[in-house]
């Protein structure tokens, strides 16, 4: 067999000057046509919310000054991320209001406040976040009963019935065990209310991690020593005590 | 002397995967990013949110009917009289102990130890990349049916089991995009050797000396057997070499712009 030629990066570009210089300006002509939608994001997403921010008008001159956009505005307002109601599991055990036909009787500011102020976490679920379905098309208007009151719509005997199947026909009481508040799979919580959800993430978690930690470091350091001559030798006896003098004797 | 590498059935199964594997990226990845501008502007390529989903849905079942002839065709190319040797030969893509050995001569190499693995016809990392796909696949098809007919399914599972579909759906989704977006890529275009294209995928061929350098073993096999002068290639023509490089560079292109968009914008979606 002939002997391994010389170490040739860069072996592949058999290419005269001008497709070099073709193939880069493709490059660039794609990022340029790719890129710039990373710095098209705003702080605030809609247009129609800082032209009223910034004057007072009788909301028609929105409708007729700024073309509205093709989807709803996602306007990114800071949420309280923390949570006012804990309804950890722990907690779980000795709230009571659950079983309230009026889950929210006697608290204070209760009607001046929007419900996500209050339960941040709720407003995170995909038909909020997705489906843009506001917490009464589901929890119905006042009063708000708690999901474990005998008689509320919430409870799981009439769940799948009166609220699951308002949208989606032919829903099952099966399907109505779907949770629709997941809570987060990062927190440690999540391990007894919903174990499933918590070991299935953590695993693509392990999954993932363990991909990437074994792959990128291998696909770099090898990419990077093509670069270098195929002389190239780590002399570990260099360094070694002792080994000295067989060294100079090389 | 070009070196005949993929056949045109081979060939024409990874541009099957590669189309299929963008879209479902661009639909999919334009729907969970919905919330976001990125996620928008890539929904309007594909026609809006409902559409995508509709995209999505097809281009999967026409994954799984791929995914299924391939199968038949593994199944087929599997020769019974010489079964070990087709199955654990070197031309097998079945992974076997000397792979775990080549993996490790290739670490210590590119520490500046040892000489690189010799490595036969398919490297340790190709057969990676090969049955990663036999793993992300039926995982996302499965839990991609059980979403799309959530009534049905939950007749036969309980109903949170579509919360962990739909977890599950995701993180493997990002996993095997973002796999094939840096690490696949990276491979095929960045690497010195392969840069700016590893053109092997779709000319079929490969360079005589390039091949010697990166699968001496295979070359070697090759003429022991004789068959070196068989496996003789034609140069691919001008017109097929510039219309795949454009196709190529279009993909990485698409690849990045996911890849890097997902990053920016990351923060602003949930798993769940
Ligand atoms: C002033 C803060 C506040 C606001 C505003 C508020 N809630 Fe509540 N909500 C609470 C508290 C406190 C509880 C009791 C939690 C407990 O039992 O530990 C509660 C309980 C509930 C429950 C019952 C929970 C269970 O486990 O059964 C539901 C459902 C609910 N709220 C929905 C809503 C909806 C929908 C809105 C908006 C219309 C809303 N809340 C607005 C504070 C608030
Ligand atoms: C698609 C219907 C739906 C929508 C929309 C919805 N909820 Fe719920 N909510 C439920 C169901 C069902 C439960 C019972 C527990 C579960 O499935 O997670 C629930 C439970 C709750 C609870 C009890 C605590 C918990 O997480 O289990 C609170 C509080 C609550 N919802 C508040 C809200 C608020 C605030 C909103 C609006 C941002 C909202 N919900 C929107 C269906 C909905
Ligand atoms: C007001 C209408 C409405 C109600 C009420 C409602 N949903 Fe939904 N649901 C939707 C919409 C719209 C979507 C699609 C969201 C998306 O993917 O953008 C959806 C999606 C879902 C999905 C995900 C299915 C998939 O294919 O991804 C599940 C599961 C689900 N809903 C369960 C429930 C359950 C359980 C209830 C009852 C507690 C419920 N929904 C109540 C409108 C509703």
């Amino acid at each position: 067999m002939t002997e391994v030629i010389l170490h040739k990066p860069f072996a592949r570009l058999r290419f005269t000057r001008g497709a070099r210089i073709w193939t880069v300006a493709i490059v660039l002509a794609l990022s340029a046509v790719f890129i710039p939608a990373v710095w098209a994001q705003k702080e605030v997403t809609s247009k129609t919310y800082r032209s009223r921010e910034r004057e007072k008008s009788t909301g028609r001159y929105e409708q007729y000054e700024a073309k509205p956009r093709l989807y709803q505005p996602h306007i990114r307002d800071p949420r309280p991320r923390a949570e006012l109601i804990t309804l950890a599991p722990t907690a779980e055990k000795v709230r009571f209001r659950k079983y309230l036909a009026d889950s929210h009787v006697g608290l204070r500011f209760y009607e001046r406040r929007t419900c996500v102020s209050c339960h941040p976490q709720q407003a995170r679920s995909l038909h909020a976040v997705r489906a843009k379905i506001t917490c009464r098309q589901c929890h119905g208007d006042e009063p708000i009963a708690g999901n474990s009151h005998y008689n509320s719509l919430m409870h799981k005997r009439r769940k799948y019935a009166f609220v699951c199947a308002k949208c989606h026909k032919g829903s099952s009481p099966s399907f109505a065990t779907y949770r629709i508040h997941e809570p987060s799979p990062l927190s440690l919580t999540t391990q007894k209310t919903f174990p499933v959800l918590f070991y299935a993430f953590w695993f693509m978690v392990v999954l993932a991690v363990g991909t990437f930690a074994a792959f990128i470091p291998h696909t770099l350091s090898w990419g990077l020593r093509e670069f270098l001559p195929p002389t190239f030798r780590l002399e570990i006896r260099r360094y070694l005590p002792g080994k000295k003098k067989n060294n100079a004797a090389d | 002397m070009l070196l005949k590498r993929f056949n045109r059935t081979q060939r024409l199964s990874h541009l099957f995967l590669m189309l299929t594997f963008l879209i479902q990226s661009g639909t999919g990845f334009g729907r969970l990013f919905i919330t976001t501008d990125f996620g928008r502007s890539l929904c309007k390529i594909f026609g809006g949110y409902e559409a995508a989903i509709v995209i999505h849905f097809w281009v999967g079942i026409l994954m799984m009917t791929g995914f299924t002839v391939h199968i038949v065709y593994l199944i087929k190319r599997i020769k019974r009289r010489d079964l070990v040797n087709s199955v654990m030969g070197p031309d097998s893509l079945v992974p076997g102990p000397q792979d775990a050995q080549h993996l490790f001569q290739r670490i210590l190499w590119t520490m500046g130890m040892g000489s690189p693995p010799k490595l036969d016809r398919w490297a340790y990392w190709e057969k990676f990349d090969y049955w990663a796909v036999f793993w992300g696949l039926p995982l996302l098809a499965v839990t991609g049916v059980m979403l799309k007919f959530p009534l049905l399914t939950t007749q036969v599972l309980p109903g949170w089991t579509l919360n962990i579909a739909a977890l599950l759906h995701r993180a493997e989704a990002i996993l095997a995009a973002s796999f094939i977006f840096i690490v696949h890529f990276f491979i095929g275009h960045i690497r010195p050797l392969s840069f700016p294209m590893n053109e092997a995928m779709f000319s079929g061929s490969v360079h005589l000396e390039e091949a010697m350098q990166e699968k001496p073993l295979w070359v070697e096999r090759l003429k022991q057997e004789g068959k070196l002068e068989m496996m003789k290639a034609e140069r691919p023509a001008l017109w097929y070499r510039a219309l795949y490089f454009v196709f190529g560079y279009s993909a990485l292109g698409f690849g990045l712009y996911i890849l890097i968009n997902g990053i920016v914008y990351g923060r602003f979606i949930q798993l769940h």
